[in-house]
């Protein structure tokens, strides 16, 4: 007999309550998570995009990449090493557009099929400065340039530092940055998970994906507040399931008593609970789900949110085991009931 | 036939440093298909006797038979087992389940007891019960619409669904004014004869004794008297 749906039923406004708690603390995680998700796309899709590799920068750098500086020697090298080896060099700046607004920009140059490939005086720019209202054709300059270079293109989610990329082509950024040495060197390798496992250069330090992207100014802090709050939003998740049952435990300790006298099983009484605690957060979070997605689909498109579905239903999956975990806990109460003291506590 | 057996049963309560002593040296025989009460006055052990001959609470000292099966020296799970299928229980609240039906709270103590009788076979079993304590009409009631003589009725449907061997009622009509006591006594009493059902029973009300086979009178922890009808 389904007893934990028929006492959903006959106490709809109790349960309605606590679903409507873990409702808005999944909202509010899967919006933060969003958001988290959405600021490290702003941040660094740049370097997202890229597949599973190792990055170099020069050790004296300093794990700063605007420090680094690999000579010719050093490339080649890394070259003769690794054929495939990418390198390319960021530059944080900006640009005048044809209407003479000042935009932040990081110019990027490469020498990789992983980034667009671009013609000397030309210039490919990150999709949402279109949105703004630059066009291909529109020429591009800078105050301390003597040269402008001509918008032949955009590419989709290409952004460093919450600016967008600007890819130019090795040549013009070597004249307008007067340097002729790369930043960066790049090996894709998906075996690779730690820096450890990659071949060593003498001078040379190496960064997995995810060690590079924490090298980045500001992206560690930022993800680190960003996921704390998700991690103490499903902890109070966990203490709110946890709360909730021992309260709704603690007044129906007297029937567990009778129903235990009458023989029944301690675990068809965790079982009871156990399928309320997954109804009520199932509900809550598919209602969750829902809105989160339809909210990813209304936002404003500079704001930076970015959730899928597959983070949604990993994080779903963390609510269930710990509300799992707290109502668990608060079932110890169960265990413990002996039927002598709800047969002399009298009527219920 | 005895069915039931209480040999030397002794029951000892620790308050702190005091000790004391609720049951000193208890026997009783149960025969089977036979109503026995335990009356006496307040402290004298009668509801305890019950509780512990239930399976409710441990003796201290003694044994207790349930078909030649010693209960005093089972596991709880075997306990429990014993309590789900060959016994059942009538309290002096009704204590029924709030959110099930009338029906329903039936249907429970069939699953509890690993009934092995079909959904259809339960169904009939249930109304059958049912209009045996004139509660069919109420069948999907909730407790909470009943009255105090309604739940009672239910509580002794809950208790013989079953067909359990013993029925343990703790003074199952103390709630009650003397017609419904009247009433669930005569039902009680129609049980036991028609299902065979040894029945042990705490009351302190003597106009229900006229219902009973055999009386036991405890005072003190001891049994004072002891008459079969």
């Amino acid at each position: 007999m389904n007893m934990a749906w028929k006492e959903i039923k006959k106490n709809k406004l109790r349960y309605t309550i606590l679903g409507s708690i873990v409702f808005l603390i999944s909202l509010l995680t899967f919006i933060i998570s969003g958001l988290a998700n959405g600021l490290s796309q702003d941040n660094a899709s740049l370097i997202k995009n890229l597949p599973n590799g190792i990055f170099y920068m020069e050790e004296e750098a300093d794990e700063t990449y605007s420090f680094s500086s690999l000579s010719k020697q050093q490339q080649q090298e890394i070259t003769e090493e690794e054929s495939e080896a990418a390198f390319f060099s960021i530059q944080m700046g900006n640009f005048i557009d044809t209407s003479d607004k000042q935009r932040s920009i990081a110019y990027v140059a490469a020498d990789s099929a992983y980034f667009p490939e671009v013609n000397p005086g030309e210039v490919i720019l990150d999709a949402s400065l279109e949105d703004e209202g630059i066009a291909v054709g529109d020429e591009i300059t800078n105050e301390q340039w003597n040269q402008s270079l001509t918008v032949a293109g955009f590419a989709e989610h290409e952004k460093y530092s919450h600016s967008p990329a600007a890819f130019i082509n090795p040549d013009d950024f070597q004249t307008l940055f007067h340097t002729d040495s790369m930043q960066i060197a790049f090996i894709a390798d998906s075996a690779i998970q730690n820096a450890d496992d990659a071949p060593i250069f003498e001078g040379l330090q190496a960064f997995s994906n995810n060690e590079f992207l924490n090298t980045i100014p500001s992206y560690n802090a930022e993800q680190m507040s960003l996921n704390m709050i998700v991690i103490f939003l499903l902890v109070i998740s966990g203490m709110l399931f946890a709360i909730f049952f021992y309260m709704i435990n603690v007044q129906k300790l007297g029937i567990y008593g009778i129903l235990k006298a009458i023989g029944m099983k301690t675990g068809a009484l965790f079982q009871m609970m156990w399928a309320q605690m997954f109804l009520i957060s199932a509900f809550s979070l598919i209602l969750s789900i829902l809105i989160s997605q339809v909210f990813q689909s209304l936002a404003p498109s500079g704001m930076p949110f970015h959730l899928t579905w597959q983070a949604t239903g990993l994080l779903s999956l963390v609510f269930i085991i710990i509300g799992f975990i707290g109502a668990t806990l608060s079932g110890i109460q169960i265990k413990r009931v002996e039927p002598m003291q709800a047969i002399q506590q009298g009527e219920m | 036939m005895s069915l039931f057996t209480i040999k030397h049963v002794r029951k000892t309560f620790a308050h702190g440093e005091v000790k004391e002593e609720i049951l000193k040296g208890i026997d009783v025989t149960l025969s089977e298909g036979k109503i026995t009460a335990l009356t006496g006055a307040s402290g004298s052990g009668k509801s305890t006797l019950l509780t512990i001959a239930a399976g409710l609470q441990t003796a201290s000292d003694g044994q207790i038979f349930f078909e030649q099966q010693e209960l005093t020296s089972m596991r709880k799970e075997e306990l429990r087992q014993i309590r789900a299928k060959q016994f059942g229980f009538i309290f002096q609240s009704a204590h029924l389940v709030p959110f099930l039906t009338v029906e329903e709270q039936l249907a429970l103590m069939l699953e509890t007891a690993e009934s092995s009788l079909s959904k259809q076979e339960q169904k009939k079993e249930i109304r059958q019960v049912l209009e045996l304590v004139d509660m069919w009409k109420r069948k999907d009631a909730y407790p909470p619409s009943l009255s105090g003589g309604e739940k009672q009725r239910v509580a002794v449907a809950r208790a013989i669904i079953h067909s359990p061997k013993v029925l343990f009622a703790d003074e199952p009509t103390a709630s009650l004014d003397s017609k419904r006591s009247q009433e669930v006594m005569k039902l009680i009493q129609k049980l036991s004869k028609e299902r065979q059902i040894t029945v042990l029973m705490v009351t302190h009300d003597m106009e229900m004794l006229p219902f009973v086979d055999h009386v036991i009178k405890m005072k003190d922890g001891i049994i004072i008297n002891d008459i079969t009808a």
